[in-house]
């Protein structure tokens, strides 16, 4: 059977830079699969060797069941792609921008009109399709990336951190907007560095930190498999030690936020009292305190030793590839 | 890394579809320019500007024996006013490809089933048709001043052919900066050397009345060949061999500009690879 994207050993140098080293990919028809990892781990830059922007120094990869380098014009034609910044041109109204994509995707005019109609109806554009797109917002960029994407009916679809700036509401209205089109049968590829979007949206979600998958699986075996909760507590500076000594007792410690402490708590909530009354004891005044189930955070901290929230990854040059 | 094998069986892009993109392109390309007078207004404001400051400062120069014999200074400044307004406009071919680069619109091309060449085509066809709009612009407005083109009708349709190659040409020579350097500040910083070439040249003022270096190197320098082949056609008649020699000129530096151009977008290509 043809999978929508397979990837073995890829592998991505820049000069002395290793961006991308060794991934290996399957994603099934019908997934939303997540990608996902801090700034500069690799997510943009396999991306672009997925979508024939770059070509890998090693290794390969076949989407829609072309191989990426040898039939890279087939997979064009058969993929949608929505990159980073939603580079729409401001000077050209959504409808303008609709058309020449069809046509740069041999789709004839009275049909690209009829497809752009429906496709600006559906991402809520319809109002604002003769305008330029340098007056929409943010999000209404996004939704209009998302249309250009769509408009030659890929079978692939890579949306590449696709609501990185956008505001709370319309995040919600573009992962709606997502669900509905794998609902009907698109694979998505999606890359993120938001933890609550590939939770929310991937049935799967691969890891990716220094240019190598460190977690693969669908969130909630990877979350099951980090095992306890993680209890943060936060104690004065000089009671860090002290505090310390004392958590080791209950659970493994775990990278925490900057001034906390972190442990993987054994016995789950119903030892959290147990806790608090050793530090009470050992005289550790308690600031602050809370137990957070497994997060993807936690997966990505359990495989990496960092908190993935605020991380950067170990400086490849995601996003600066050249063309 | 090892060499790139396509696989034989491989679907390509049709010429027909080729050029259904680069026309696409190349509307996309002239709209953008027209929605932005700020890019095309210039252009055309300071070469008349220029004119009329040296038609009442310098207008009895052309009594000066060895002046060719015009009614007035305008007639000799208008293939100069073309020339000058398609060098100037036709770098914007040049800043909007490096904008296109710098802002990731060039990245959503290469990730659609594009023919690479028609990208460089829609530019240039773009930046053609414009030299073809300044070209007429330039003749309704002096002729409203009087300027009668005394090749006339045809003479009209030559200049406005050589404005059209002329725009090649600039278009050509930027595009090819822009894609070696993916700056759209690279390619403005070309704005005075293109001043430069134009006004050590016969476009303001006739090589015959020059002296030393200057004529020297305005006799040598291409752009007074190209604007003497169709001053021409404005002062004289319209002079097949002298229109052949400002157009063969246009056209050599076209080719010449273009090629650099394709090699310029091949180049950024292998990038990739």
């Amino acid at each position: 059977m043809t999978r929508p994207i397979e990837a073995a050993g890829l592998v991505r140098h820049f000069g002395d830079i290793v961006a991308v080293d060794g991934v290996d990919l399957v994603v099934d028809e019908g997934e939303i699969f997540g990608f996902l990892g801090p700034n500069g781990a690799g997510k943009s830059t396999t991306v672009r060797m997925l979508t024939t922007l770059l070509t890998p120094t090693a290794g390969s990869a076949r989407v829609a069941g072309y191989d990426v380098v040898a039939q890279a014009g087939s997979v064009r034609r058969s993929i949608g792609v929505a990159l980073q910044d939603a580079a729409i041109d401001p000077v050209m109204t959504g409808r303008e921008l609709l058309r020449l994509q069809a046509v740069l995707h041999g789709i004839p005019r009275a049909e690209a009109d009829a497809r752009g109609g429906v496709l600006l109806e559906r991402v809520g554009l319809s109002g604002a399709a003769d305008r330029r797109v340098g007056t929409y917002s943010g999000g209404m960029r996004r939704r209009l990336d998302l249309a250009l994407a769509l408009v030659h009916e890929p079978t692939v679809l890579f949306l590449d951190e696709p609501t990185t700036g956008l505001d709370p509401m319309s995040r919600l209205a573009l992962w709606e907007e997502v669900r509905r089109l794998n609902n009907e049968g698109t694979t998505v590829f999606l890359t993120t560095q938001y933890l609550e979007e590939a939770d929310e949206l991937a049935g799967r979600v691969a890891i990716i930190d220094g240019g190598r998958i460190v977690r693969e699986g669908p969130p909630k075996d990877l979350k099951a498999a980090v095992g306890a909760p993680t209890l943060v507590v936060t104690v004065p500076g000089d009671q860090h030690a002290k505090a310390t000594e004392v958590l080791s007792g209950f659970g493994g410690a775990r990278p925490g936020r900057a001034g906390a402490l972190a442990i993987g708590l054994h016995g789950g909530s119903t030892a959290m009292s147990g806790v608090l009354r050793a530090l009470e004891d050992a005289g550790v005044e308690v600031e602050h305190v809370e137990l957070d189930a497994p997060s993807l955070d936690d997966v990505f901290a359990d495989a990496t030793g960092r908190r993935l929230e605020g991380a950067e990854g170990p400086g490849s040059p995601d996003g600066q590839d050249p063309a | 890394m090892s060499a790139v094998v396509l696989d034989p069986h491989e679907v390509h892009i049709g010429t027909r579809e080729a050029v259904e993109q680069a026309r696409a392109l190349a509307r996309r390309s002239i709209v953008g320019t027209i929605r932005q007078p700020q890019v095309w207004l210039p252009g055309l404001l300071f070469p008349m500007f220029i004119a009329a400051v040296n038609t009442s400062t310098m207008g009895r120069s052309t009594s000066i024996p060895g002046f060719p014999e015009v009614d007035s200074l305008l007639d000799f400044l208008l293939p100069a006013s073309i020339t000058q307004s398609v060098l100037f406009g036709g770098l914007s071919a040049g800043s909007d490809t490096a904008t296109d680069i710098q802002t990731g619109f060039f990245d959503r091309l290469l990730a659609s089933p594009v023919s690479r060449t028609s990208i460089l085509v829609g530019r240039l066809t773009g930046a053609s048709v414009m030299g073809a709009f300044q070209a007429i612009v330039f003749m309704a407005v002096y002729g409203a001043f009087g300027v009668r083109l005394a090749g006339g009708v045809a003479a009209g349709l030559l200049l406005v052919v050589y404005a059209m190659v002329l725009a090649l040409v600039i278009g050509g020579f930027a595009a090819m900066l822009a894609l070696r350097t993916g700056s759209a500040e690279a390619v403005q910083n070309v704005f005075p050397l293109t001043f430069i070439a134009l006004f050590i040249s016969s476009a303001f003022f006739p090589t015959e009345l020059m002296s030393g270096i200057y004529r020297s190197i305005a006799t040598r320098n291409p752009v007074t060949w190209m604007v003497d082949g169709a001053r021409h056609q404005v002062i004289v008649g319209l002079d097949w061999s002298e229109g052949a020699r400002s157009l063969g000129v246009a056209a050599v530096l076209a080719t010449l500009s273009i090629l650099g151009a394709n090699a310029a977008l091949r180049a950024r290509l292998r990038q990739a690879s």
